[in-house]
């Protein structure tokens, strides 16, 4: 199965002459497959038959150029089962589509995307699991977040969630034995293991230390995460769960990821002064994780809590400390509201920004400082130069974004790509690196904090000049909020990690019917195979640590 | 602390009541296992991020002699859970506790650890650690900050210099073998997929508190 | 049937039972146990001083914190709590252990360091026995440790271990004989294999620079080798960049993964003590072994200065260990047969051909 990147084809069906989508031809290209067309709030679907989805998914990839598969979300309505591709390009993420397969009540399946985007592979195994949708001709249809024992599937309408389970812990399932038939050892890498990042379990068979095979085994950290904002409202009680999704300091980003979505849903405008407060603290929430990324790294390469995680947590130490005197608190901070944000920056501004100033002088020496000790230094290069290679074109079949996906060369970055909050109007750069190796990923962090740091000296120096009598925070938004019944939405952002996408479909109430989250981690995880496979145990922990995973987000 | 009135032996009228020399290596073992704690390295959730601060640069948890990570639970003292413990994880959690030696500590870090914290309604949340393991000292927070995290280990090495110990309670959610367990329709359901030596542990949302 | 003249001398051993006037084969054996006992102390209150609290006091130099502080003066007091606390704990012994040898292996890595320290000199009379093949002797029991390593990985029924285990078989083999081969070529100079002629080989003064008089110490005359010793050294003793065997973040603890309580302290002593018998070995080939810098502070006793140069070799591994990252086990194979091995010949050659056109 091969791929062809958009930017190979001259000739992509479906662009009108003014760059935009034009979904009149998109529908002739699919032709009887359409049965029908339906309007999302972010772009229109067509709604096709279970039986179709190969085909049609091949057509828009091919001929249509929609590369990305960045989410697929299953759910249940009264009367039938639904799923939903949700299509990009990484050339010009603004094209959007979506693709709606209802299935009936009594037997739910349709066809799997397996064979036309391989990112589909998780993201069914995830929506049988979770809602308990057939994929006929899933290479591997079983459960992947919760337990392979569990009864049930938990966002089905009719879950009884009183009914007990039990979960397996197999002992001593792979002993070591000598056998003639395989000379190869299975080994249990976590879910308690010092380089797993929290509790990832990688099933891995290894021949002497060569990795044969390696299978991430997820779900250890799922908390609900989809069914808790199903039951909460959308004016106030969702916004605190998004800081718990990518805890590593990302809160903000998360935070607007939600926020995006559900003021796109209801059609609220941000007042600028707000968006650029946003701006701000999503950028030092970048700095923060990606500090984090890189502290982490070292412990995997350096193999204890050497002098550079220390000193990466010395960093982010600092960024808490701002984040906290902006938000009141140091991780979850709950400080987007819909339409703008909580509060204005702490008194006396002037402290406050300059403190964030003096935070931004010390960056360059601080990356000179991390490329001294890490990217220059011999035996660094050594490990991470050549290794845990992932190719541009399988890096978009598997749907990564993110600096992973910017270390493989691909130009994709939600924030100049999809323009949200104030990144249009501020000058910065979209780092990559076509090395595609660990290394280039560690790069593209390290590049990504000195340009987030650009961005935040440039709010800064509008925040100092903002007049104070246009300082408005947050825009009218109604005490309680009631989206239109069944409208359906698809927004993401650029987190940390790369793009985080929220689909909400409302039924009329404060609470989404169905909330699902997709998680950038999510699919850059189930490339960990392609990078490590036929690699050394070092290379794959290093290739781990390059992916930056953060359990919470990949599990939810 | 008051001894046995009963206990009137002629050597105990002899020598005192309580022998010096025995409660004096007591409270020396006590003050050895409180002043000098290793951590398991062991992340679960957010709080790990915390955690991990903890231990860093500015709050530097290994001032009191605690901060000390060990990869493996064989060579650990003190397990701090970090986070949300849904069920797929619970077993393992508890055979980590199992692997380590005694005298050994939890401390609980975080909401989640007492209660699921904000998580406490989702469908695969075990209801706080204590369901799994006993827990020495909970440190409350979402997340805590590593200063009371800081406290909370100082407490614990606070209690175990007294002499004062948890009792180790009963835990709702044991390891089982699956041919122990008493017949039930979800256990005849599963009685394909399991053998009857494998280890389980049961999992009931609505039972635990 | 050709029987070399092999005469051992026991300096330290002849000391004490002068001192203490014990005469005699039982005089003379009950004065070698206390001079062993003298010597294997000294070394293990060296290991212990380093292990709990040195360690972590360097550790933390490095990554600007504090480290323990609370108990005693600078937190001295931690020494006793960490191993009384550690030799009380329970000693799980896992289900599947290959049980004789799961017993044996953490005492064989301490015993053949400290076996490795009897031919030391160390300043005075502190040397307990000077063989004429005392530097085979030395390397000879060092090596013993990779047995312990690897009985340690493999009983331990353990994936990781025995990962870790079979990692120090391939390190250790590619590492000792660059260490050997460049240990010759100090031998080339000194011209003897006996460690106490060794040292006083490098008494003489090499060059006199604005009045400092060098001594012809090893590491100055010849300081390609001394270098090649060093990294060889590293990966003798198992320390960062080779680190590979235990390699946390890859292989839990390595050959320790199972390991608790006694055994758990026996292979964290034996490590220590492996990292100062490194450094004693640099010590007495390189370093002049206990012989002051310069003649002007030779009032300070050989053995301080003995103390100071292991020491100093630690604080080296310990500088390694927070600054420079993991090799992987093919680069480390790779860095040492192609690399090491090819520059400890060239350097055995060059030296030999450099004694002989002096001689």
């Amino acid at each position: 199965m091969s791929s062809t990147p958009a930017s190979s084809q001259k000739n992509i069906v479906g662009i009108s002459k003014n760059g935009t989508l034009d979904y009149t031809k998109l529908e002739k290209l699919l032709g009887p497959l359409v049965l029908q067309k339906e309007d999302h709030v972010n772009a229109p679907a067509f709604v096709i038959r279970p039986d179709s989805v190969e085909e049609a998914l091949t057509l828009l990839r091919d001929e249509a150029g929609f590369d990305h598969l960045s989410c697929v979300t299953a759910q249940e309505y009264e009367d039938r089962f639904e799923s939903i591709y949700h299509l990009r390009k990484y050339d010009s993420p603004q094209h959007e589509l979506g693709i709606v397969v209802p299935s009936p009540k009594n037997n739910p399946w349709n066809q799997s995307a397996c064979s036309v985007f391989r990112t589909a592979d998780w993201h069914e195994r995830e929506a049988y699991d979770l809602v308990g949708i057939n994929y006929e001709g899933h290479p591997d249809l079983r459960r992947i977040l919760l337990p392979d024992t569990w009864q049930g599937h938990p966002l089905s309408l009719d879950y009884d969630q009183n009914k007990p389970q039990l979960i397996t812990l197999q002992e001593h399932e792979n002993p070591l034995r000598d056998t003639d038939e395989e000379n190869t050892m299975f080994i249990n890498i976590g879910p308690h293991h010092p380089a797993t990042h929290g509790v990832l379990h990688l099933k891995t068979v290894l021949d002497g230390e060569h990795v044969v095979s390696v299978d991430p085994d997820i779900g250890y950290l799922h908390r609900c995460e989809e069914q808790m904002a199903q039951g909460l409202n959308y004016r106030y009680q969702i916004m605190p769960y998004p800081d718990r999704w990518d805890y590593a300091s990302a809160g903000l980003l998360n935070e607007w990821a939600y926020a995006r979505a559900a003021e796109d849903l209801v059609n609220i405008e941000v007042p600028e002064y707000a968006e650029i407060i946003r701006t701000m603290g999503a950028e030092l929430c970048r700095i923060c994780a990606h500090f984090l990324a890189v502290g982490t790294f070292a412990l995997d390469i350096y193999g204890d809590f050497t002098a550079i995680f220390m000193y990466a947590m010395r960093d982010r130490e600092i960024v808490q400390s701002i984040l906290e005197d902006l938000t009141g608190q140091r991780m979850m901070f709950n400080y987007f509201r819909l339409g703008g944000v909580v509060w204005d920056l702490p008194e006396p501004r002037d402290e406050f920004l300059s403190k964030i100033q003096k935070f931004l002088d010390k960056i360059p020496a601080g990356i000179q400082e991390y490329s001294e000790l890490m990217t220059t230094n011999e035996i660094f290069q050594l490990r991470c130069v050549g290794t845990g290679i992932l190719p541009p074109d399988v890096a978009r079949q598997y749907g990564v974004t993110g600096p992973v996906a910017r270390g493989s060369g691909i130009d994709y970055d939600l924030r100049r790509d999809d323009p949200y909050g104030y990144y249009e109007n501020l000058d910065w750069n979209v780092v990559t690196n076509d090395g595609c190796d660990i290394y280039s990923r560690f790069l593209v962090r390290l590049g990504e904090v000195e340009q987030s740091a650009k961005i935040i000296g440039q709010c800064i120096s509008l925040l100092e000049s903002w007049p104070e009598e246009d300082r408005i925070i947050q825009a009218n938004v109604p005490r309680t909020i009631k989206p239109p019944a069944d409208a359906e939405i698809y927004r993401a952002v650029e987190a940390a990690k790369g793009e985080l996408g929220i689909y909400i479909r409302s039924d009329g109430t404060q609470q989404p019917a169905r909330f699902k989250i997709r998680s950038p981690c999510f699919s850059n995880l189930s490339t960990l195979s392609e990078m490590a496979t036929g690699g050394l145990v070092p290379d794959l922990i290093a290739a781990l640590g390059s992916l930056d995973i953060v359990l919470g987000e990949v599990d939810r | 602390m008051t001894t046995d009135p009963r206990l009137n032996s002629k050597l105990r009228e002899a020598f005192g009541s309580s022998p010096f020399i025995l409660t004096k290596f007591d409270s020396f073992m006590d003050w050895v296992r409180g002043s000098s704690l290793f951590l398991l390295q062991f992340g679960i959730a957010c709080c790990s991020i915390e955690m991990m601060h903890t231990f860093a640069v500015k709050h530097d948890l290994d001032r009191f002699g605690a901060g000390v990570p060990r990869a493996s639970p064989r060579q650990a003292d003190l397990i701090i859970v970090p986070g949300t413990i849904v069920s797929k994880f619970a077993p393992r959690m508890r055979r980590v506790y199992d692997q380590m030696p005694e005298p050994k500590f939890v401390v609980g870090m975080g909401s989640c650890t007492i209660s699921g914290g904000p998580f406490h309604k989702g469908y695969n949340v075990v209801k706080g650690v204590e369901e799994i393991l006993p827990v020495d000292i909970h440190v409350p927070g979402c997340p805590p900050r590593p200063e009371a995290l800081v406290y909370g280990i100082v407490k614990l090495q606070e209690r175990i210099i007294n002499g004062q110990r948890s009792p180790v309670t009963v835990d709702p959610y044991e390891l089982e073998k699956f041919g122990d367990l008493d017949t039930h329709e979800l256990i005849e359901q599963l009685a394909d997929q399991i053998a009857e030596n494998d280890l389980v542990m049961r999992y009931n949302w609505s039972d635990s508190p | 049937m050709i029987t070399l003249p092999l005469t051992t001398q026991t300096p330290l051993v002849d000391a004490i039972s002068h001192l203490l006037g014990l005469d005699g084969s039982f005089g003379l054996i009950l004065s070698a146990f206390i001079a062993a006992f003298l010597i294997g102390n000294i070394m293990l209150i060296s290991a212990g001083i380093a292990g709990p609290w040195a360690k972590r006091k360097i550790t933390a130099v490095f990554t600007d914190r504090i480290a323990v502080n609370r108990l005693g003066p600078l937190g001295l007091l931690i020494i006793v709590a960490d191993a009384v606390r550690l030799l009380a704990k329970e000693l799980i012994v896992p289900e599947g252990v290959d049980r004789p040898s799961w017993d044996i292996a953490p005492l064989i890595l301490p015993f053949s360091a400290l076996l490795g320290f009897a031919v030391i000199p160390m300043g005075g009379p502190l040397q307990l026995a000077d063989p004429e093949t005392g530097l085979v002797f030395v390397f000879a029991v060092a090596s013993i440790a990779s047995v312990g390593v690897v009985i340690g990985g493999y009983s331990s029924n353990n994936k990781f271990s025995m990962l870790g285990g079979l990692r120090a078989v391939a390190m250790n083999i590619a590492y000792e004989i660059p260490l050997i081969v460049t240990a010759a070529s100090v031998v080339l100079f000194a011209g003897s294999l006996r460690l106490s002629e060794i040292v006083s080989a490098q008494a003489a003064p090499l060059i006199v620079i604005a009045g400092v008089t060098i001594p012809s110490w090893f590491a100055f005359v010849n300081p390609f080798a001394f270098v090649l010793f060093l990294i060889a050294n590293l990966a003798e003793i198992g320390r960062n960049p080779f680190d590979i065997p235990e390699a946390p973040t890859e292989l839990v603890a390595g050959y320790v993964t199972e390991y608790s309580s006694v055994y758990f302290v026996l292979f964290f002593l034996g490590e220590f003590l492996h990292v100062f018998l490194g450094g004693a070995i640099i010590a007495t080939l390189f370093l002049g072994g206990p012989a002051a810098p310069i003649s002007s502070l030779s009032f300070i006793p050989g053995f301080i200065w003995f103390l100071l140069k292991i020491w100093s070799v630690f604080l080296f591994t310990q500088w390694m260990r927070a600054a420079i990252p993991r090799v992987r086990i093919d680069q480390m194979i790779e860095i040492g047969w192609k690399g090491l091995l090819a520059l400890s010949f060239i350097n055995l050659i060059l030296t030999a051909i450099l004694v002989g056109v002096i001689a």
